[in-house]
């Protein structure tokens, strides 16, 4: 009887543990998992290289191209899949074979970038800010192995490196946005756009590369009332303060749900998540609200959300792009061509790298006006006249 | 409940009395020097009573003077130390608490929102739908429980509820969704009771498997299945239900008549279990089995049959409370959404004294202190975000460590049963 329930029980356990362990994504899964993830998703790269031994093509074994992607996941619909788009236009491009390691904890980042230090990944792109720690480590002790971070500046010129990063992290690029350009936008067109007077916003978590577009937001805002003399109410960012209204999280889309609504009791009827998939809640929160007969609107970030989460088309007035997959595309291109990562780069609304989505289905309730003052306004901010940060 | 019928105190509890007096007259003057002193000549606090989309929208905000408030409040919760201090409040002393709690937290909005305005109906109404999944898991482990079998598995019966409701419901529609979550939760509290009664494990560790089963299974389909295929994860959202003229009632209709059909199981699941536990044959019968089962079994009780019908009614609860996360909220399963809910809904259980009302009760305060963060964010209280996001997790420990006192389990709680 013992011996019966002890088994049973060991049996469940280790079930459960290793069932656990694929879905952490940790380094033993790695090989079989990936093996199968670049079967599934490549259809023309054949090269699956688990152990890189056994495939030998006319071209050589095709590049290798590693994404570490952070806690939102790689079908977030923006920012860890924006970064994923990238690698995939690069296979098209170049025939690269694109792999990536989701996070699902803040302690799975060096274990995932270490398994594809491992496998002989040609460059690891690292998906966010979080990752910095972690990605500055591993170029120390890889200096061999190329890095790329998102949303992060290793080396600034006439700056000098940013810590964690020191004078030797050569081996990594930092792919940067000066995305409160674009928000800047995005705000002065929901300050001309909103029929309440309150427009709201909330991030995931307090960092620079999500508070960048709560900034941007809030002083576009602030702009158009300085302009025509309105008073608009921004909600969830107070920019003397430099604090807000925070999930704590990127995944949790019932915290989406509850901002969105929390947002629109207050007024608000045009409205900015920028937390990844946690806008996806917000998303359904105000497509109910509309049901209902409300009026609004919300503001997607990273990728142009018409396209990524088309769900949403009849909510989305705009989005803020911050183009991630050009500068993934152009750091690969640069290794492959050049073979070397090339300068750290800094996307912005003069070199497209940032930028305002077109209004898809409110094109027809945006006027004509106002959207020539957004034309003029972004020519002035690229030519300097306008300055996005007070 | 079987209370004993001497009130003799033990040192223990008079001590924790006693505590909990000097805790009320700390507060009282927190209150009345914090939030009255800071609020002096900041103006009213405007609370919002209904949402400009109700059928009566010009009913008048609540316009309260924010330090006169503090004062009241503060007041009261001196009152509330000196009669803890002498008398006590004996069998109500949870409920003074919470309404303590509640006043406290009332005065602290009110200096937070001096000089300004915010929806207190959009707050309330939220605190109610964050309560859901909680005093579903909740009420599960009041189920299980009653009948001694601990129930650590609760955060994996949500969790599995609302993985099973996101694919069935993205393929056959919301009914068969809340079939399939609830029979998912059946399945899972199955395993706990083949496992924890027939085999008598320990049935912490048996908990503790499930849930790392299901966590890991789930993220694991999630990661592997779900992500390349869309629609196995678009479920539809359930509506509000707006109960005909309740529902037009300012304020309350909003918050208690107005929503979706998990609100409103949650409410008939706690009278129906009310009167089912403590009236009732069946009722009397499980009780028995918790707190002696040897008994029951003398008088022709069928331990194992209660034990193991109980604990899978509980667990079809949970499951059917996991779905909330897909129909009641977002309509996507993401992976670990439930984030330990299912263990706060244990904490609700325990604080609400293993009894349905209570329970709920417990899983209100919860979902409030999770509600809250996102309005004191919004009227930008000199408080980091990064604390207020916090509060749930304070009020959980604070409830559970501080102040629960002596919550008195059924007596068989955990023990396995041996017919002999």
């Amino acid at each position: 009887m013992l011996k019966r329930r002890l088994s049973v029980v060991a049996l469940l356990a280790a079930i459960a543990l290793v069932v656990a362990a694929c879905g952490d994504d940790t380094t033993e899964s790695t090989a079989a998992t990936t093996t199968t993830q670049a079967a599934t998703t490549t259809a023309a790269a054949t090269t699956t290289t688990a152990g890189e031994t056994t495939t030998t093509e006319a071209m050589g074994p095709a590049a290798l191209v590693c994404q570490v992607s952070d806690t939102g996941g790689i079908d977030d619909k923006s920012f860890n899949e924006t970064a994923w788009n990238g690698m995939l236009q690069a296979q098209e491009q170049f025939g690269v074979e694109p792999q990536f390691l989701e996070s699902t904890d803040a302690t799975d980042y060096r274990p995932n970038i270490d398994s594809f230090i491992a496998q002989g990944c040609d460059v690891i792109i690292t998906v966010g800010f979080l990752l910095a720690d972690d990605t500055a480590a591993a170029a120390a002790d890889n200096p061999e192995q190329l890095f790329a971070i998102i949303d992060y500046p290793v080396i600034i010129p006439g700056v000098g490196p940013i810590a964690p990063f020191t004078e030797t992290s050569t081996n990594a690029r930092g792919l940067n946005f000066n995305t409160n350009e674009a928000a800047f936008l995005a705000g002065y067109l929901a300050a001309g756009m909103t029929a309440t007077g309150v427009i709201g916003t909330f991030g995931g978590i307090n960092i620079p590369p999500v508070t960048t577009f709560m900034d941007g937001f809030a002083r576009g805002a602030a702009y158009y009332d300085s302009v025509k003399g309105t008073t608009t109410t921004v909600l969830g960012w107070d920019v003397e303060a430099q604090d807000g209204l925070f999930t704590g999280n990127f995944d949790s889309l019932d915290d989406g749900r509850a901002f969105a609504q929390n947002l629109m009791d207050e007024g608000a009827d045009i409205i900015l998540p920028v937390a990844g998939p946690v806008g996806l809640g917000s998303g359904a929160a105000i497509q109910d609200a509309n049901a209902g007969g409300a009026s609004v609107m919300m503001i997607g970030v990273d990728a142009d959300m018409f396209f990524s989460a088309p769900d949403l088309q009849d909510v989305l007035l705009t989005s803020i792009q911050k183009k991630i997959d050009a500068a993934v595309l152009n750091t690969i291109s640069n290794v492959l061509v050049l073979g070397a990562l090339g300068n750290e780069y800094f996307g912005t609304l003069a070199n497209g790298g940032v930028d305002l989505a077109p209004f898809h289905n409110f094109e027809s309730a945006v006027p004509a006006e106002l959207a020539a003052e957004l034309v003029q306004l972004k020519a002035d901010i690229i030519a300097g006249n306008v300055s996005v940060s007070g | 409940m079987t209370a004993p019928a001497t009130v003799v105190r033990s040192p223990a509890e008079i001590r924790r009395a006693r505590r909990l007096g000097i805790t009320y007259i700390v507060l009282a003057a927190f209150v009345l020097w914090v939030f009255g002193m800071g609020s002096l000549g900041e103006g009213s606090a405007t609370f919002k009573l209904v949402r400009p989309t109700d059928r009566f929208k010009d009913f008048p905000d609540l316009v309260l003077p924010a330090a006169g408030i503090a004062f009241v409040i503060a007041a009261a919760l001196a009152a509330f130390g000196g009669i803890q201090l002498t008398r006590g409040f004996k069998k109500l002393s949870n409920v003074v608490l919470a309404v303590g709690f509640i006043l406290f937290i009332f005065a602290f909005l009110a200096w937070a929102a001096a000089g300004s305005s915010f929806s207190l109906v959009g707050m309330l109404d939220e605190s109610v739908k964050r309560s859901v999944p909680i005093a579903m898991g909740a009420l599960a482990g009041v189920m299980c429980e009653r009948v001694a079998v601990i129930n650590i598995a609760i955060e994996g019966m949500l969790l599995g509820g609302a993985f099973v409701a996101a694919i069935v419901g993205s393929q056959f529609g919301s009914f068969w969704a809340l079939v399939g979550a609830t029979m998912v939760g059946v399945v899972l509290a199955w395993v706990l009771a083949v496992l924890a009664v027939r085999y008598r494990v320990d049935q912490i560790i048996v908990g503790v498997v499930i849930n790392v089963f299901v966590l890991g299974l789930t993220s694991f389909i999630s990661q592997r299945i779900l992500n390349q295929n869309p629609h196995l994860n678009n479920a539809t959202l359930l509506r509000p239900i707006k109960i005909p003229l309740l529902g037009d009632i300012p304020f309350f209709g909003q918050i208690l008549f107005q929503q979706n059909i998990f609100v409103f199981a949650m409410f008939i699941l706690v009278a129906v279990m009310t009167y089912s536990l403590f009236h009732t044959k069946w009722g009397l019968r499980s009780r028995a089995v918790g707190e002696h089962p040897k008994a029951a079994d003398t008088l022709g009780v069928n331990v194992y049959r209660y034990r193991y019908l109980n604990v899978m009614m509980g667990g079809a609860i949970a499951g059917f409370g996991g779905a909330f996360y897909i129909q009641g909220s977002v309509g996507r399963f993401d992976e670990n959404m439930t984030a330990g809910k299912g263990f706060v809904g244990l904490a609700a259980m325990i604080f609400g004294r293993w009894h349905p009302v209570g329970a709920m009760a417990a899983a209100l305060v919860f979902g409030f202190a999770d509600s809250i963060q996102g309005k004191l964010a919004i009227l930008k209280v000199p408080i980091p975000s990064e604390f207020l996001l916090m509060a749930p997790y304070l009020a959980t420990i604070i409830v559970v460590a501080g102040v629960v006192g002596r919550a008195r389990p059924p007596a068989a709680d955990g023990q396995p049963y041996v017919k002999e």
